[in-house]
């Protein structure tokens, strides 16, 4: 009886971690599948509403959290700061490619949307718990025209990519997330140079080089480069701001063609985005 | 454990609103920059309350919900959780060891294992960038959290399923009867 009963249970776990790596075999690598959207549907709604009415307590314990590291102090002085920022990108953009981005002038609130682009506010319904990975869940999707491949901002800067949507939702994975690569240029200098993270510190991207024939400084500004060439081009607007240098020894430059960066948008405290929808690019 | 259908009712309610709630309140919420992982705590309290079958089973379901509304891959989460649930169930039903500090003890345990077996699946499919350090601290704020959550979760739960639970029904059944006046 015993014997049985342990046979029966070795079945069941055997059953239960063939169908695991069986599922993850056939789901790795699509977008969304028929059972993901049903129910992504089902409980979207549900998200939503918990979404809400656990604000109040989110916040809370937030509060507490940027209490205890004296952010909460100088929150006007960071919006001041925030201002002061955009203003500051859009001025350095506009000396350096001053044709380029006369459109910038009439950008939205945050400055960075690039004329053919239509915003869609979102907000953040859900967040992917380990480590490991950095998705956030929003609550539009491909009935409000979003699709995958559409950059995502918050009123700081750019936060990442749509990867798959549903009717009402839509993955988006941050720039934090260990398979974002994204093409960026430091302005004023123009270098051109690819931003990745570094999984475990959502505040620091590495840019690596492309084209390292001038050195960067401090505090420079990283926008989305936008490249087009020979039929492909990048799946981002030019000129989104994305953060500001950090660290930048010449040493480092020099020897391993580096520096760190500092995004601008706080990717561990998202709650209002804007997909930038439409656009010309693929 | 014994499972009548309202237990199993119990138990899925517990599943949904249990991935729920991590998804809305606990991953956005941050202490010391981390936010704590109850699935973890979850799935160890009901491998701890119903054994191995119930760990094992709970573990890939609530892994399976979770892949579905987070629109990833099928059956990673599942994965880490079948064995996380499996794991506690064999504690419950190898060792005689009746202390409140299991519970927590195991969840804080169990979730940084769950942790490190996140970043195996991942690991499995390729981290195109570097991994910081601070990977561990994270995994270890979580453990800790996983302490004090699993202690109110495992409670809770307990208190949840005590129809089912064969050893509350031994503790019932032995009780001495109240004589009055005695």
């Amino acid at each position: 009886m015993y014997r049985k009963q342990v046979r029966r249970r070795r079945a069941v776990l055997a059953l239960l971690i063939v169908g695991s790596f069986a599922l993850l075999t056939l789901t790795y690598g699509q977008g969304s599948n028929g059972l993901q959207r049903g129910v992504t549907a089902v409980f979207a709604p549900v998200s939503t509403v918990l979404d809400r009415a656990l604000k109040p307590a989110r916040d809370l314990i937030n509060w507490v959290d940027e209490t205890f590291d004296a952010r909460g102090k100088n929150h006007r002085l960071e919006e001041e700061l925030q201002v002061a920022r955009k203003e500051a990108v859009g001025g350095k953009v506009a000396l350096a490619e001053n044709e380029e981005f006369r459109g910038l002038l009439k950008l939205d609130r945050s400055g960075a949307i690039p004329s053919g682009y239509r915003p869609v506010t979102g907000r953040v319904i859900g967040l992917s718990p380990t480590v490991w990975f950095s998705d956030v869940m929003i609550d539009v999707g491909s009935g409000d025209g979003v699709k995958p491949h559409d950059p995502v901002i918050d009123p700081d800067g750019l936060i990442g990519q749509v990867t798959a949507v549903t009717g009402g939702t839509a993955k988006v994975m941050l720039l934090s997330d260990h398979s974002s690569a994204i093409g960026v240029k430091v302005v004023p200098t123009g270098t051109l140079g690819i931003v990745k993270p570094t999984v475990g510190e959502p505040e620091t991207l590495v840019l690596s080089f492309l084209n390292s024939d001038k050195n960067v400084h401090k505090r420079q500004a990283v926008v989305t480069s936008g490249w087009s060439g020979e039929g492909i081009e990048s799946r981002f607007p030019p000129n989104i701001p994305v953060g500001e240098i950090t660290k930048a020894s010449l040493i480092v430059q020099e020897a391993q063609e580096k520096v760190n960066v500092r995004p601008y948008a706080d990717l561990r405290n998202i709650g209002t985005v804007q997909v930038l929808t439409g656009g010309s690019r693929k | 454990m014994i499972l009548t259908p309202k237990i199993v009712a119990r138990l899925i309610f517990v599943g949904l609103f249990g991935v729920l709630l991590q998804l809305t309140f606990f991953s956005q919420v941050e202490l010391f920059h981390v936010s704590p992982d109850v699935l973890p705590a979850l799935v160890v309290s009901l491998g701890l309350l119903g054994g191995t079958m119930t760990g094992a089973v709970s573990g890939f379901a609530i892994g399976f919900l979770l892949d579905c509304l987070l629109i990833q891959p099928l059956g990673g989460a599942s994965l880490v959780l079948i064995a996380v649930g499996y794991a506690a169930g064999t504690f419950r039903e190898r060792f005689e060891i009746h202390s409140r500090f299991v519970a927590p003890l195991l969840c804080a345990l169990l979730t940084f294992a769950a942790e490190l077996g996140f970043g195996a699946v991942e690991a499995m499919f390729g981290i195109h960038t570097d991994v910081s350090i601070l990977v561990l601290r994270d995994m270890l704020i979580k453990s800790v959290f996983a302490f004090f959550l699993g202690w109110a979760i495992y409670a809770g739960l307990r208190r949840l399923v005590r129809p089912a639970l064969v050893d509350e029904a031994t503790v019932r059944r032995t009780r001495r009867p109240t004589v009055l006046g005695a």
